[in-house]
């Protein structure tokens, strides 16, 4: 691989008539697994169709694994897996034949589809079933199904469009161990789309996030958490008093029954937050750095947007989403590169 | 004590067990961990309840023994309860070394039940012609082997008994060619009229056996790749939608002309074959059989055309193929009676087959028996096909590979 990227676009512009459905998005994501977040709506579906090099751009550039995403959709499609969200089988093939199918149409000769098609169908657990016909496979047997299909070809980019949508707790697990396995141990790259954080953040150590066409947030997860540094403390007595006394001292406090999370400002806060304790007569029983989930940092974004949300379930409504206006006066998180 | 007053054996392996607790301090006794295990003893839970040994849990209660003796593995000892509410609740200090007997999984020692390890690949993928090969072949080749496209049972029948039919004429040929009766001859030899029946003539091969053989083999040809989703393993690899569109077209064309041309060349070929006729026959009838020929594949082309629009406007198989039976003979037979009561032939050239029909009685030189002329029916057919192509290549635009 002599590519440096494997992702990297350039003020990116889709428009189907007046509806901006990619507005102006200038990605680089290097080799790994990465995270693709957003709404429903919010242009997931169309950069991956740019990234597959389907659509027809209106303005902007980009290229996957070195090649261009205009002019070489073709050689970038031999060398990408695509895992479909939705049904993409047929269901009255045998897996093997399915997935040896799925090989010829890259390109592969037939007797090494077929010899491919069985390797890649142990891999996914399907070894004694694949010669059974997919209509007769549980959701989980047929994820595992299409996984293998965009494995055929040892491709160096597979894009996992919600790869554990449906899935068991069982099957869930299976899949997302499966996935980290072609990380590292195929040393494969992931694009993975999900509205399932702990999915992501099981697999992925970067992510993207769109709304709205726009790119609102990227880079490393580790330091993307770094903008919702919390302490977390837990007091005995008085926690209305503690609250108010921390609010009134200019900390943003989110509080649950005894246990409250202050934004760390600075090293003073910890200093801040003994002395209004001391002040208020209040013991404070434990006090330590909180590790955000991928879900906080979800909803810290999503609330700088101007949009009051409680879990990442309540953004993937489509109907819940805020304004583009915030969006675009909303400065971009992260570096652009991933 | 004999065998015959403890036939399980149990005051041998109780005496075993006391005489290996007497090496305890006694007191608080904590409940040993005896289970094999690689991974050490592990902590106590609220909800782990400590088993027996398998030998005396299988065998009735002596009346020696308490109940919580079984619970706590042990017998003969005096029950306080304690280790079970150390177990339960946690109510010591916390500074004892508790031990829960828990159930261990077996260890495997050897052989490998599943192994996930990830395998690359080198190989090299070939060219466009070959990827467009393969969707030909996966829906040909579906008619007659295992592992390529699922044809249903029932299509595949209906296609070898309307093949078997098409070829029905060559027995009779025989027949003629046997008895030498020139009746028979006129009735089923080589002829214009008979090259044209063969491919246009309405009762049998066009009532029943062509368009029902091209709607069975259109009816789910695009329309299932909606309906499953399949669209997204075509496009999401370097198939484009002309290949896609180019090799559906001809995987359909090609099985309704072993239903229909190859019948017809088989035919041709054994009337020269049964009746011995030399060049001079050959260059004489040839003419008019290439003529049926390029006529009979233009019947194909127009049927697949049609049949294939229909199928991409729809999800499921059903819908195309009654409408595209319903199309071709629908409009015949509204073309007939519009005929009928008005005495006017000029309808039919809504009629697909009419048009081809009168088309092939002109390249064959017969005589027509419509009376508007040829170029008409000629350009209908150029625009059904157009037609049907247009919306062909539109829906298969509108195919998603990411959601549909």
């Amino acid at each position: 691989m002599t590519e440096q990227w494997v992702i990297t676009t350039e003020d990116l512009v889709k428009k189907y008539g007046e509806h901006v459905a990619l507005d102006s998005i200038s990605l680089k994501i290097q080799y790994g697994a990465t995270g693709l977040l957003g709404p429903n709506g919010a242009g997931k579906s169309t950069l991956i169709k740019t990234i597959l090099g389907l659509i027809q751009l209106t303005s902007g550039s980009g290229t996957v694994l070195g090649h261009n995403i205009a002019t070489e959709g073709n050689q970038i499609r031999q060398r990408i897996g695509y895992m479909p969200e939705y049904d993409c089988l047929t269901p009255s093939m045998e897996a093997v034949h399915q997935v040896r199918y799925a090989g010829e149409l890259l390109g592969m000769n037939p007797t090494q589809a077929m010899q491919r098609s069985h390797e890649v169908l142990e891999y996914v657990g399907l070894r004694d079933q694949r010669y059974r016909t997919i209509e007769t496979f549980s959701t989980g047997m047929q994820q595992a199904t299409k996984l293998a299909c965009s494995l055929i070809n040892d491709p160096d980019l597979v894009i996992c469009d919600e790869p554990t949508n449906g899935l068991d707790t069982k099957a869930r697990g299976f899949m997302l161990d499966t996935l980290f396995q072609v990380v590292k141990q195929g040393g494969r790259s992931i694009l993975m789309s999900s509205h399932l954080m702990d999915d992501v953040e099981h697999i992925c150590d970067r992510i993207v996030m769109i709304h709205k066409g726009q790119v609102i947030a990227q880079g490393r997860i580790e330091d993307l958490k770094a903008i919702d540094r919390e302490i977390e403390i837990s007091v005995w007595g008085g926690a209305s008093r503690l609250e108010d006394a921390l609010s009134h001292g200019g900390l943003d406090v989110r509080r649950t029954g005894r246990v409250m999370r202050i934004v760390r400002q600075d090293e003073d806060t910890y200093r801040d937050i003994l002395a209004a304790a001391a002040a208020t007569n209040v013991q404070v029983r434990r006090m330590e750095d909180y590790e955000p989930s991928l879900e906080d940092l979800f909803i810290v974004i999503m609330e700088r947007l101007g949009y009051s949300v409680k879990s990442s379930a309540d953004l993937f409504d489509s109907g819940n989403t805020p304004s583009m206006d915030k969006a675009a006066d909303l400065s971009r998180l992260g570096d652009g590169t991933i | 004590m004999s065998s015959d007053d403890d036939p399980w054996g149990l005051d041998d392996l109780i005496d075993t067990i006391a005489s290996a607790e007497q090496t305890d301090d006694g007191g608080e006794t904590p409940v040993e961990d005896t289970a094999p295990s690689s991974e050490g003893p592990a902590e106590v839970a609220a909800d782990s309840h400590p088993a027996a040994p398998a030998a005396p849990v299988a065998a009735p209660p002596t009346p020696e023994q308490n109940v919580d003796a079984e619970f706590l593995g042990e017998s003969g000892l005096a029950v306080t309860g304690q280790a079970r509410m150390e177990a339960a609740y946690g109510s010591g200090d916390g500074d004892e070394v508790m031990h829960a007997q828990v159930a261990q999984p077996a260890q495997v020692d050897s052989g490998t039940i599943f192994h996930q390890i990830y395998r690359p690949w080198n190989g090299v993928l070939n060219p466009r012609w070959v990827r467009n090969w393969s969707i030909y072949r996966h829906h040909v080749y579906g008619l007659f082997s295992k592992g390529h496209r699922p044809w249903p049972v029932l299509t595949k029948i209906i296609i070898i008994v309307v093949f078997l039919g098409a070829l029905s004429p060559l027995l009779m040929l025989v027949l003629s060619s046997l008895t030498g009766a020139d009746e028979l001859q006129r009735f089923f030899g080589v002829t214009r009229a008979n090259l044209w029946g063969h491919v246009f003539g309405f009762f049998f091969n066009n009532v029943c056996c062509w368009p029902i053989v091209t709607a069975l083999v259109i009816g789910g040809l695009i329309s299932e790749d909606r309906q499953n989703g399949t669209s997204a393993i075509y496009f999401s690899r370097p198939i484009t939608r002309t290949d896609y569109t180019l090799m559906k077209y001809l995987s359909a064309a090609s099985i309704l002309s072993i239903i229909i041309v190859l019948t017809y060349c088989i035919f041709y070929a054994v009337a020269i074959l049964v009746n011995n006729e030399g060049w001079s026959y050959l260059l004489d009838t040839f003419p008019y059989f290439f003529a049926g020929l390029i006529a009979a594949l233009l019947l194909v082309a127009t049927y697949t055309s049609i049949g294939l629009a229909l199928s991409s406007v729809s999800r499921g198989k059903f819908f195309p193929a009654v409408s595209l039976i319903g199309l071709l003979l629908g409009s015949k037979m509204l073309a007939f009676l519009i005929d009928l009561l008005f005495e006017t032939d000029v309808m039919y050239l809504i009629s697909p087959y009419d048009n081809l029909a009168h088309v092939g009685q002109w390249m064959m030189r017969l005589n027509t028996t419509y009376d508007f002329p040829v170029a008409w029916s000629f350009v209908s057919v150029l625009v059904m096909n157009a037609g049907s192509l247009y919306i062909l290549i539109s829906r298969v635009n509108s195919l998603e590979v990411t959601r549909e």
